[in-house]
């Protein structure tokens, strides 16, 4: 007995340090990109490279700081195209997947079908279209074109993943609702809502993040630099910056950031969220 | 007929529900459902920079069709595309089905090392590609470092900027992303096979592989199939990762189809070309798509 718990113990550990040594070297790219951004560019071409900075700066994070059009504008860009769309999103994705879920109707089953099959497009398909109907419009070059192009993305996706959330909570809670005098939809406002925050929370997460890594929409829509988000930014630098990798890298970190913090505070809605969502649809 | 079936009750939740959708399935309808009409509709006609602004564009038929066709980077970007989707799908399911079955295991640090290895799968298209860009790259990049550290090779390769070797930059670099992906996923049909099974084989005496080729896969198979149909879907319509890493080229090397049309539209400013040419990747999706409904129609998602 003695014997057949060491041998698990010893089977632990050896499966940490594997799992360890392998987490390291499918990580490595995101240290890489932590590490550079701290180097000086002559560090950056040193070779052989070093994996600890040797002269620690943080000249390419001040420098992304001061000029026009500096992180600060794209940033705010950045914010206001994830944050309007993915309130847009949840108004338009949470009730649907809720109606999907608890009401009987003709046309069911279609409607799903048009979230399954919005959800596989290619952007190459929108973008050509959605250039020319902006540009009659007036909205080209203006935030809402990329908004309203990203929400297009992150609705089927929460709508269907959502829909699997609702139809996961017992109908009993709606049922004793009703009893107490609530009506369809404060029985969905004041009960479903408050008590559904977890699904909710991962709608909001993809939503952002989905609209937060855009860059096909954002490039193709906005043509001002002062009114470009960071992803649409950082693709300018190349020609502008050539290969001053520290500053692309530090630009790249504070583009990442804002993931890593959503990730790091909603990581088990959001593994909930991906695991449930694309197996079922 | 079908009304008089459905009593008055039925048609009331009915009008609720369709209330709750309805908003979500308009945005839906007029801003993707409108664009693939009007994207059908351009690729038949002629517009082009200098049509644009004309109220009447003139109708042509397949002639766009035709020309794209004849261009030689269209058959390059379909066979690019393929060799890019299938070639991503293979490595990133095999590694992702290796961790998943090392997580598995059910040991002390699995879910959280398991988590953390999700953050390559979030991390914004453009920041991975220029990541990969700069880790490549023949002066500084650290790929081509280690490499010759370890006398693998005497001289840095041109990773993304040799043709011999480009393609095989860009999978990888797909593959790094959607790792975690297939991991996720495989990892929730591995938990869904039921241990009891495992038991029985074990007591019969079945071995390591007996168990992997008898129960795990088979048991798995719903799963697999899905990673990979909505792999193929995912992946064959990428377009940020390769437009930023290398924009097709070189001479034209990963050109895929989603950067080909691109180029036609917002760089040569063919609207039509372009058009055309998406729709030939929506067709080659939409069939795939219909397929993987069709595995999934027995599924609950259908309730």
């Amino acid at each position: 007995m003695k014997k057949m718990i060491m041998k698990s113990k010893e089977k632990n550990i050896i499966l940490c340090c594997m799992s360890i040594i392998l987490a390291c070297i499918m990580l490595f790219p995101i240290y890489w990109i932590v590490v550079s951004s701290f180097k000086t560019n002559a560090e950056i071409f040193a070779s052989p490279p070093t994996f600890i900075p040797a002269n620690f700066t943080l000249e390419s994070y001040t420098s992304q700081f001061i000029g026009k059009n500096s992180i600060v504008v794209t940033f705010g860009n950045s914010c206001i195209v994830a944050i309007t769309s993915m309130i847009l999103a949840c108004m338009l994705a949470i009730p649907a997947a809720y109606g999907l879920a608890r009401f009987k109707m003709r046309g069911k089953k279609t409607f799903i079908m048009i979230f399954l099959v919005t959800q596989m497009l290619p952007v190459a398909l929108i973008l050509t279209p959605m250039f020319l109907t902006y540009k009659n419009l007036g909205l080209l070059d203006t935030v809402w074109a990329p908004i309203i192009s990203d929400t297009t993305i992150s609705v089927p996706f929460v709508v269907l993943i959502l829909r699997t959330y609702f139809l996961s909570l017992p109908r009993e809670i709606e049922d004793s609702a009703r009893i107490d005098g609530c009506n369809t939809l404060t029985a969905f406002t004041k009960i479903m809502i408050p008590i559904s925050y977890p699904g909710l929370i991962m709608t909001a997460a993809f939503s952002f993040l989905f609209a937060w890594g855009d860059l096909a929409y954002a490039l193709t829509f906005i043509s001002s630099p002062e009114k470009r988000t960071m992803t649409a930014s950082i693709y300018n630098f190349m020609g502008k910056y050539g290969i001053q990798w520290n500053c692309i890298m530090a630009y790249g970190v504070l583009l990442v950031l804002p993931v890593v913090l959503i990730f790091i505070f909603l990581q088990k809605y959001i593994i909930g969220g991906l695991t449930n969502g694309a197996v079922k649809g | 007929m079908l009304k008089s079936n459905h009593s008055r009750e039925f048609i009331k939740e009915e009008r609720i529900g369709y209330l709750f959708i309805f908003p979500a399935l308009i945005f839906m309808l007029a801003f993707v459902g409108y664009p693939i009409i009007y994207n059908f509709i351009l690729s038949f006609r002629d517009v082009n920079v200098t049509t644009f602004s004309n109220p009447i564009k003139p109708f042509v038929g397949l002639k766009n069709y035709i020309e794209v066709f004849k261009d030689p980077t269209m058959g390059i970007s379909i066979w690019n595309t393929l060799v890019f989707t299938i070639g991503s799908i293979a490595i990133q399911f095999v590694i992702g089905l290796g961790l998943a079955l090392l997580f598995n295991l059910k040991f002390k640090l699995s879910e959280p090392i398991r988590g953390l290895m999700v953050v390559s799968y979030l991390i914004p298209m453009t920041v991975t590609a220029l990541l990969f860009k700069f880790m490549y790259s023949t002066s500084g990049g650290i790929i081509n470092e280690l490499l010759m550290k370890f006398n693998l090779i005497s001289q840095p390769i041109g990773w993304i900027i040799d043709s011999k070797y480009s393609m095989l930059s860009v999978i990888l670099t797909n593959s790094w992303v959607g790792i975690p992906f297939n991991m996720l996923l495989l990892t929730t049909g591995l938990s869904n096979i039921s241990p009891t099974l495992y038991e029985a084989a074990k007591v019969d005496g079945a071995n390591v592989f007996h168990r992997f080729f008898k129960i795990t896969l088979p048991c798995l198979r719903p799963a697999i199939l899905s990673v990979l149909v909505l792999g193929f879907i995912y992946t064959f319509k990428v377009f940020d990762l390769v437009f930023v890493m290398t924009n097709g080229g070189p001479v034209n090397t990963t050109e895929l189809m989603s950067t080909f049309a691109y180029k036609l539209s917002f760089t040569q400013f063919s609207f039509s070309k372009g058009a055309a040419v998406a729709n030939v990747l929506f067709a080659i999706l939409f069939v795939v798509s219909l397929g993987y409904l069709g595995l999934i129609k027995e599924d609950e998602v259908m309730d």
